[in-house]
Order: structure tokens, then C-alpha cells, then sequence
């Protein structure tokens, strides 16, 4: 058994091609953000520079789904990224049973629901504050101090303050979906397992015990942004369209459907995006595993927390609106300014605990699931993630089983803008040294909470 | 002590259980244990650590240079979830040659000075010597503070290598039952065994201190996610698909070559989380011993 030497072949041939020999300035491996990447700075004589986000690891779970039971499909996927676990479930549950011509029954549907804002909180608040508020609390300081581990010896309440934050959707998810991470209660066709009355009713306390927090999060994150004022328009702003799900009646999930914004284009309000399938594209980058996305005929696009309110101007919530119009206020609307998606990512999380609050109100009515019956279909489905729009597209073959498996996530269409946002932080910092480089560009990409693994899936 | 805790080719989801520690995590934190984290904290390089929790598998140059790194800053490392023990989902990457699964992705893309993929997919052992193992995906919070406490006051939690059935709070249904049968087939009946119900259930043959939530808890048939139990490495001839086709052939009153036939995918349905697993094709260099001795939990 040779494993080891192995593995030192691997390392020389690693040498010979190494990453950081390629690029002009790499800065990396990237901290504090969901999963590991590199930048590169790329700067040619007379052009401006360029930087890419370089990710690698391709995993290969569209292939690893083929031949896969629809059963298993959800437990396969799930792995792909264990903070957005459910939402890769979701998709893979949805485009099953619309290649079937089915729906799950309405209780399996609010049950998903509920779970689903569930992790979006959750994810928002790991999101926010393990990664990007350090930054805003302290600017200043050394960067290396700027994480809870640090923070937590100089003020323990803060950081508990924080992560109780996240612990209030890791609650909800624990009771409705099973697990901390990777729920279980999803499967094509409905759920397996209904909330009892009094999980509803403890849900629901816990929820309101938070209440007083949350408000006090969200204004200080306005807060701390406006105090950034220079670092957030630093990081550049976004042109282009924003695409997102539609829902008249406020910021969704799974039942709108996408539609894309582009400013200047308001009197017209977001034109609905029908033909995904067709005008979907993927090119692959020279620099890592992460493809880019985007739709035929729109250039580079934005979705996650920034197009969600661009494309529906509000969340349909009494709280989450309120403090959105103040923000419209301070940063003009449609809101174009990446680092800006630190304040949307608290108000949706404000609009995620009003929905679960409504959720847990409705009581459970009829099935929860209903039977599959196997057979040949193809669909594709567009939802939210909580970092943006992921596309799942299935083939079944007719014994039911998955022929093709497609995925797009939402890492895959910020990509580009990523990239530019990158590249303009750069030029504005440029001449201040390696160490503000290295700090102002790690901003810029926690503004985007890129999800790695979901990009390398 | 000093904890270390990275992730190699992974879902971050193991991070997340750590994350989810509650008032163990502020111990960790306010006694200064946490020393290197990249996805807490903005240190690049680890310089020492007593223990290192490494999470995910080796995918490439980059993962395995990592791995080794920590190996030799390290005084123990712990392989931390199902991928870095057994090679988890992501070992189902295994089903094909590495250069066919990027092509199936990026086509003749040539990509500028990355890493290259390894051969095989393997748990973490075959890349670098590992102290102590950590199964789950994730482990459950409780079972990662148990192992920590041990850790840091200088023990080794010894587990006999039950499985996920004795922690499983059901009751048997009268057999035949109807089967072999899958949720999208519909649920089983509340507190039933789910295996004599007629689905497959991989209880029976996974390892237990999951405290079985999703067959006891939820109604969700036990896909093995703890990896495989003590018994079925050690003995030869285990088999997780055999015993499983036993089994529901006896709950169901079917004949073994039926219930097989009516399995399309056995690779997922059997092996979800452990085909990379080089016991269960019998290649761990050493035999099984070394591996038992060190499960840490």
C-alpha cells in the first residue's frame, strides 16, 4: 500500500502547476466566507487589472445523481451544501414533481415553506455574523482580530447576542425538518412528517422571544453601514439586470416564478422570465470549477438578496417594509451597492421570521404527501436560495429514475458581477499596500457571501 | 488545548454542526481553544494545533498538500464527518474516472495552474494518518461536544459499536408487511419499525449515536449516514446490501431475488455514504483492527 507516495505525486505535479505561480498577486485562501477560494489579481501593461474568483473541487453530484431512485434524490443533493441543504432538497423535490405533472398537497407545501425560511434565516446569520460584521463593527482594527473568537474576549454579549440570532432558525429547522443541517422531512411528492400543535406553539415563543434582537440587528447593521459609507461605495455598484422571483404579494420562495428588472426600465416593471430552459447559459471559467451563468440576451446578471428587492420593491411583511423604505431612503432605489446586501440580508431575515411566525399560526389541513407513480417527464425549476437563484433541471427515465441531472446555483450567475465589483475595489485601493488590498477585497466578498460548495457542486 | 477546524472538499455542514454547539461553543471560545478556523476567523496558516477536526474529503493537489500540512502541525487529527471517515456522498464520485466527470462538466476547458484531481476517492486515512474518528453527516452537535470534552481533558470516548436499531424507540408490525417500498410510496405507520415495515432501512448495519432521530423521530428510514457499524467492517462477508435484501425478504415474505430486482440503484440505496469506503471492498491496508481501535467517539 503506497498511499502516501501516492499523494506526493499528486503534491509535485500540484508544483509544477501550482496556482499561486500563475497569477500576479493571489490573495487567499480567502477567510471567513462558505468555503475556499482564491482571488487572483490579474494585471496587464496598459489594461486595467482584472480579478478572478478562483475556486476549485468540482464534486460531480449531476453525475453522481445518475441512475438515482427519486427517493434517494433529495439525501444526494442535500450534500451538495449542508447551510443551503434544504433549498437544494426543494429544488430537486419540485422539478421532480413537475417532470411527474404533479404538486405536492398545500400542508406539504407550507411545512416546506416554513423549513425553508428556517435556513434562510439561519444561513443569514452565520452569513452576517460570523462573516461580514466583524468587518463593519471593526474597521479599524487588525484583521486577523476580526472574528467572534475574538471579539467574544472583549464583549462575550455580542457574540452570544449574534449567534442567538442563528440559533432561532436552527431551532425551527431541528423541529421541522428532523436535523440541524440536513433535514430529512422533504421527499418528492409532499413531507413525511407533520408539526404537532405544540411544536407549532414552542416554535412560535421561541420566534417571539427574538423579536426585540432582531429589530435592534437590523438598525444596527444600518447603522454600521452608513458609518462605511466610503468602503461600500468603494466596493463599486452593480449595472445590469437583476433577476429573481416574482410574487405580487411580497418576496417568495418556490411559487412565483423568475422575472428580470433592469433599471431605468421601472414604468415597464420586472418582465417574467418563461423560457429559462432556452435561454439559460453556462460558459466555463479558465480560472476554477465555477461556471458562469446567465440568461441569452442580458448580460451580466445579480441575484440573492439585492435583486429579490430590486425585482419586487418590497417583502410584503409590516416589519421587513418598514425598515426597507428607510434604507430606500439612505441608498436610493433600486439598490445597486453589493456591500449593501449586509442591511437586505437582515431585513430578510426579518421578513423570513414574520413568515414562519404566520406559517406556525396556519394550522395543518389534509395529506401531507402524495403517492408517486413512476414515470418518464422533464422539467426545470427556478427558486431562491438565500444567496439567489438556483435552477434545477431532471430528466426521469419512465422506471422513475433520474436520466439527467442539472444544476445551477447562485454563486454561478453573481460570478461576473462578483468579479467586476472585485476589480473595481481594487483600482480604488490599489496604491495602499498589499494588506488594505487583501482586506477591502475580502469586503467585497463577504458583501456577496459567495456559497463554494454549492458553486463547485 | 488548541483546536483546529478546516475543511477540504466538503458541504460545510459539519462546520455548521460546530457552529451549532450552543453554550459549548463560548467554553470553546472564552477558554481560547479555537485557534485556527478559516470559516470563523481571518488566520491563514495554522501554526500548532494539540487537535485538528478535519471535515470533507481529498479531491486534489490542493486538499491533499492541505491535509498534510495539518498532519505535520497537528499532534492528532481527527477525521470529522462521514466524508473525511468513510468518504460520505461525495464518494459516490468514485463511480467514474475522475477526467470523465470534469469533461461531463467543462468540456476541454484547460484551466490555468489548478490543482490536479486524485485518482480515487478515499476517506481521509488513505491521504494522511488520522488519531481519532468522528462519524455523521454531520455528527449531531451532542455527539461533537461529548467527543470534545473527552478530547480536551485527555480521553477517548470507547463505544461498543451498537447500531442505529438500539437506540431506535419502535416496535415491530406484524410481518408479511407490504414492501419493499420507499417514502414516495408513502409513509410508515408512526412507532413501526421501519425495516419491518418494508422499506429500506439501514438501521440494522449503521452505526448508532445519531440517537436514530430519523427512523425514531421522524418516520424516515435510516440511509446510513453515520457510516457503516463496527460489526459490518470487522466481519468479513457483512455485507450492507445482502443483509438488507435478507431482511426485507423476511418482512415481506418476498423471495430474495425479488426484492433485489426491485432495486434499481443499489449503489444509492446501499452505499449512500460509505462506497468509498475501502473496508467494504476490503483495500484499508492493515485489515480492520487499526481503524476499530482508533474510532474516537
Amino acid at each position: 500500500m503506497n498511499r502516501v507516495k501516492g499523494g506526493e505525486r499528486l503534491a509535485e505535479g500540484r508544483r509544477k502547476g501550482a496556482l499561486r505561480d500563475m497569477a500576479h498577486l493571489v490573495i487567499g485562501p480567502l477567510t471567513r466566507i462558505f468555503g475556499h477560494a482564491y482571488l487572483r489579481v490579474e494585471a496587464e501593461e496598459g489594461m486595467s487589472p482584472g480579478v478572478r474568483f478562483s475556486a476549485f473541487g468540482y464534486r460531480g453530484f449531476e453525475m453522481m445523481a445518475r441512475g438515482v431512485h427519486v427517493d434517494n434524490l433529495p439525501p444526494l443533493v442535500s450534500r451538495i451544501c449542508g447551510p443551503d441543504s434544504l433549498f437544494h432538497q426543494a429544488a430537486a423535490c419540485l422539478a421532480v414533481e413537475k417532470a411527474l405533472g404533479m404538486e405536492a398537497p398545500p400542508a406539504a407545501r407550507s411545512l416546506r415553506e416554513l423549513a425553508l425560511w428556517a435556513q434562510l434565516f439561519e444561513r443569514h446569520a452565520v452569513s452576517l455574523s460570523v462573516h461580514g460584521l466583524p468587518d463593519l463593527l471593526f474597521p479599524s482594527s487588525d484583521p486577523g482580530l476580526r472574528n467572534l473568537v475574538s471579539i467574544y474576549r472583549v464583549d462575550e454579549e455580542v457574540v452570544r447576542r449574534l449567534l442567538s440570532l442563528k440559533s432561532l432558525g436552527t431551532a425551527v429547522l431541528r423541529e421541522t425538518g428532523g436535523s440541524t443541517v440536513h433535514g430529512v422531512n422533504f421527499r418528492p411528492g409532499g413531507v413525511v412528517r407533520d408539526l404537532s400543535a405544540e411544536s407549532r406553539e414552542r416554535l412560535a415563543d421561541r420566534l417571539r422571544s427574538g423579536e426585540s434582537l432582531l429589530l435592534e440587528t437590523a438598525r444596527l447593521v444600518k447603522l454600521l453601514l452608513r458609518r462605511s459609507e466610503e468602503t461600500v461605495r468603494r466596493a463599486g455598484s452593480i449595472e445590469g439586470s437583476f433577476l429573481a422571483e416574482h410574487d405580487p404579494g411580497g418576496m417568495g420562495i418556490t411559487g412565483g416564478g423568475p422575472a428580470l428588472f433592469t433599471p431605468g426600465t421601472e414604468a415597464e416593471g420586472p418582465r417574467p422570465v418563461e423560457d429559462l430552459g432556452e435561454r439559460l447559459r453556462e460558459e466555463p471559467s479558465s480560472s476554477g470549477h465555477v461556471i458562469y451563468a446567465g440568461l441569452e440576451g442580458t448580460g451580466a446578471l445579480t441575484v440573492g438578496p439585492l435583486a429579490r428587492v430590486n425585482v419586487n420593491g418590497r417583502y410584503g411583511t409590516p416589519r421587513a417594509d418598514e425598515e426597507l423604505s428607510e434604507l430606500k431612503e439612505t441608498w436610493g432605489f433600486p439598490i445597486r451597492y453589493p456591500m449593501v446586501a449586509h442591511a437586505l440580508r437582515m431585513l430578510e431575515m426579518l421578513h423570513a421570521w414574520e413568515r414562519m411566525l404566520e406559517l406556525l399560526r396556519e394550522p395543518s389541513r389534509g395529506t401531507l404527501g402524495e403517492t408517486l407513480n413512476p414515470g418518464a417527464g422533464k422539467a426545470m425549476v427556478y427558486i431562491e436560495a438565500p444567496e439567489g437563484g438556483l435552477v434545477y433541471g431532471v430528466e426521469l427515465g419512465e422506471k422513475g429514475l433520474v436520466e439527467k441531472l442539472s444544476i445551477v446555483s447562485p454563486l454561478q450567475f453573481n460570478l461576473r458581477n462578483l468579479e467586476k465589483s472585485l476589480a473595481e475595489a481594487f483600482a480604488s485601493v490599489e496604491k495602499e499596500g498589499q494588506e488594505r488590498v487583501s482586506d477591502v477585497l475580502h469586503m467585497v466578498v463577504r458583501a456577496y457571501s459567495p456559497c463554494v460548495p454549492c458553486g463547485v457542486h | 488545548m488548541d483546536i483546529a477546524l478546516l475543511s477540504l472538499s466538503s458541504c460545510l455542514g459539519c462546520q455548521m454542526a460546530f457552529l451549532s454547539l450552543e453554550e459549548y461553543l463560548y467554553e470553546l471560545i472564552g477558554e481560547n481553544r479555537v485557534v485556527y478556523a478559516p470559516f470563523l476567523m481571518d488566520k491563514k496558516e495554522l501554526d500548532h494545533a494539540d487537535l485538528a477536526l478535519v471535515e470533507g474529503t481529498v479531491r486534489n493537489t490542493e486538499h491533499f498538500l492541505r491535509a498534510r500540512e495539518i498532519r505535520e502541525r497537528a499532534d492528532r487529527v481527527v477525521a470529522l464527518g462521514t466524508c473525511a471517515c468513510f468518504g460520505g456522498v461525495q464518494g459516490l464520485a468514485d463511480l467514474y474516472p475522475e477526467p470523465r466527470l470534469l469533461r461531463s462538466r467543462f468540456g476541454d476547458t484547460a484551466f490555468e495552474g489548478g490543482p490536479q484531481g486524485v485518482r480515487r476517492l478515499l476517506p481521509l486515512d488513505s491521504f494522511i494518518r488520522v488519531d481519532a474518528y468522528l462519524p455523521g453527516c454531520p455528527p449531531v452537535p451532542a455527539l461533537i461536544e461529548k467527543f470534545l470534552r473527552a478530547a480536551v481533558s485527555g480521553d477517548r470516548l470507547s463505544r461498543e459499536g451498537a447500531t442505529v436499531c438500539a437506540e431506535c424507540a419502535v416496535t415491530s408490525p406484524p410481518l408479511p408487511q407490504p414492501g419493499p417500498r420507499r417514502l414516495t410510496e408513502g409513509s410508515g405507520e408512526p412507532g413501526k419499525c421501519l425495516l419491518d415495515s418494508g422499506f429500506f432501512c439501514l438501521g440494522p448495519l449503521t452505526r448508532d449515536g445519531c440517537g436514530a432521530l430519523c427512523p425514531s423521530g421522524m418516520g424516515v428510514p435510516c440511509r446510513g449516514c453515520r457510516g457503516p457499524s463496527g460489526r459490518v467492517l470487522e466481519r468479513a462477508g457483512a455485507d450492507v446490501e445482502a443483509e438488507t435484501v435478507r431482511r426485507l425478504a423476511r418482512a415481506t415474505g418476498k423471495k430474495e431475488e425479488e426484492i433485489r430486482a426491485g432495486v434499481p440503484d443499489p449503489v444509492h440505496t446501499y452505499y449512500l455514504f460509505c462506497l468509498a469506503e475501502p473496508l467494504l471492498r476490503k483495500r484499508r491496508s492493515g485489515g480492520t483492527s487499526p481503524y476499530l481501535h482508533r474510532l474516537g467517539e
